[in-house]
């Protein structure tokens, strides 16, 4: 994760200091361990929800 | 009228009272505006007050009455904003150093519709930085101090809002609402706080990056329910600007005010939410639910089979789709977030986009599990927040004892706070607080009642029912003068 940290750091010109690298990626990989459960859901024929925002055309 | 009476009044009387001529909007908003003048240097609702403005509108207001202009139940009563919502002319700052002199050109979609409606502007809400978190403490802005108790906090983001309407500095305020933004406030302060369904209220005018794109509502704070009623009527409808509002019809909510409630099932969500709630609330809870009883609702308990992953769903959801929006202020100015929200930010671009279309595709399967549920029972209900309102010292120090354990107010689930009221981001289902008692410190807590998908009727129809037999939103916060 840390070097994820360093490419976005570099990337975006955050100018983050060494320490600060560190807690965020430490907060991070964190924050993934939350979404891993997500991956163990039977996702089978699950569409995404998202709306598609399409208008019906003129006739 | 004398200044002590604006804590007992609400839209409904004052309208009354305007539509008879019986009290000129001149004469009430000059009121109000005494009265932000003398609190508002002690609670930090208002970051801009309108003043001049709100003077200048009163007056038209008055003209267009005395002529028989009458517009509606909304002419000539004291609002104010959230400062994450476009308002022409005036600072709209989101809460931020970035946007702390921005003055908008257009006005968001509900402020026009308020301004259409008659409705005096006083001025802009403090709010939690770029509204991304719950205790309204703003690096920036200053804290807003709950009317109740001025050592603890409003809640948040809408902190500002919902202390201007507890405390009597408007009759009604907009807010938005990500993970509970305006129904934790409100539950912190006493108030009504209203997220109606998804697409029902436009979300055009939100300052972008206060907010996911899916998981972000407008919403209402008012004393009582009849009240929201009336507002939610002038806000709701489509809007071609945003091309996610609903074309549904927006009913006449206040035809469901008063509606009888006997016969109508309530389901008890069981699952974490239990777990997190504090002792006190829970029992306030239950004898809340108890009250329904009685007046003749039925209850049964309801489960969500895949509950446990909503904080994940909504983590990753609005986590990515607000960086998205913020990405060019990111690149430009990263040091003028505060540190900890830059942090966050920062954790929010190292999320996989197959993370986020994962947390979709699950966030579907929650969505018809709570639909399945609500075809069993009419309406569900929860505590609002899982403890009362925190002291500013218990969030500055990022923990607080809730019955003898330890509780981290910002954790890997995200904020603790916004435990009972995240389901209904990630699902947009109607969801409502109103004051269902007070802690033995004399905080208000929160009852949250959720209907179906643009069920807001019944929302409030059992709502004001459970407010009118308990009448907890007669009991007023102790202001000190200033």
């Amino acid at each position: 994760m840390e070097e994820i940290v360093r490419r976005l750091n570099a990337e975006y010109g955050f100018n983050l200091s060494e320490e600060e690298i560190k807690l965020i990626a430490q907060q991070a990989e964190e924050a993934h361990r939350l979404f891993r459960p997500l991956y163990e859901v039977d996702l089978t024929d699950v569409m995404p929800m998202m709306k598609v925002d399409r208008r019906k055309g003129k006739e | 009228m004398k200044s002590l009476d604006l804590a007992e009044l609400t839209i409904s009387e004052a309208s009354a009272q305007i539509r008879r001529k019986k009290l000129s909007p001149v004469e009430l908003i000059t009121l109000f505006l005494e009265r932000v003048k003398e609190l508002n240097p002690i609670l930090n609702a208002y970051v801009t007050p309108t003043a001049e403005q709100a003077h200048a509108d009163a007056k038209a207001a008055e003209r267009e009455i005395r002529r028989g202009k009458y517009r509606g139940p909304l002419h000539g009563i004291p609002f104010s904003i959230k400062d994450n919502l476009a308002t022409k002319g005036v600072r709209t700052t989101a809460g931020s150093k970035i946007l702390s002199e921005w003055v908008p050109d257009y006005d968001a979609t509900v402020v026009e519709r308020l301004k259409q409606a008659g409705a005096i502007i006083l001025g802009k809400t403090n709010m939690h930085e770029w509204a991304s978190g719950g205790t309204t403490i703003n690096p920036y802005y200053g804290t807003t101090y709950n009317p109740w108790d001025l050592k603890r906090i409003p809640g948040g983001s809408s902190g500002g809002s919902a202390a201007a309407v507890a405390a009597s500095l408007c009759l009604g305020s907009i807010g938005t609402d990500n993970a509970g933004s305006v129904r934790n406030p409100a539950s912190f302060c006493g108030t009504v706080g209203l997220k109606a369904t998804y697409g029902r209220v436009s979300r055009f005018g939100d300052v972008p990056g206060t907010g996911g794109f899916s998981t972000d509502h407008f919403g209402i704070f008012t004393k009582t329910v009849r009240d929201c009623a009336l507002v939610l009527r002038a806000l709701a409808g489509h809007d071609p600007r945003d091309p996610l509002s609903s074309e549904e019809k927006v009913p006449d909510y206040s035809r469901s005010v008063g509606k009888k409630v006997k016969g109508l099932k309530i389901g008890v969500l069981r699952g974490y939410i239990e777990e997190n709630v504090s002792g006190e609330v829970k029992r306030t809870f239950e004898e809340a639910v108890r009250l329904l009883q009685s007046l003749g609702l039925k209850k049964e308990d309801v489960s969500i089979p895949h509950m446990d992953l909503i904080p994940a769903v909504q983590t990753a959801t609005s986590r990515v789709e607000n960086a998205s929006s913020l990405v060019n202020h990111l690149r430009a100015r990263p040091r003028d977030f505060s540190p900890a929200l830059l942090y966050r930010h920062i954790q929010s671009l190292t999320i996989p986009a197959t993370t986020y279309v994962t947390a979709q595709r699950v966030r579907r399967i929650i969505c018809r599990e709570f639909d399945e549920a609500l075809e069993r029972v009419h309406l569900i209900l929860t505590p609002t927040t899982p403890i009362p309102a925190p002291t500013i010292e218990e969030c500055q120090r990022g923990y607080l004892e809730v019955d003898g354990k330890r509780v981290a107010l910002q954790g890997l689930s995200g904020s603790f706070g916004t435990t009972c009221t995240i389901p209904f981001n990630v699902t947009g289902l109607p969801a409502i607080s109103v004051c269902c008692g007070f802690s033995s410190l004399g905080l208000p807590i929160g009852l949250q009642i959720v209907g179906g998908a643009f069920q807001e009727g019944m929302v409030f129809q059992v709502a004001h029912a459970y407010e009118q037999a308990t009448k907890w939103y007669e009991r007023k916060p102790q202001l000190p003068q200033a």
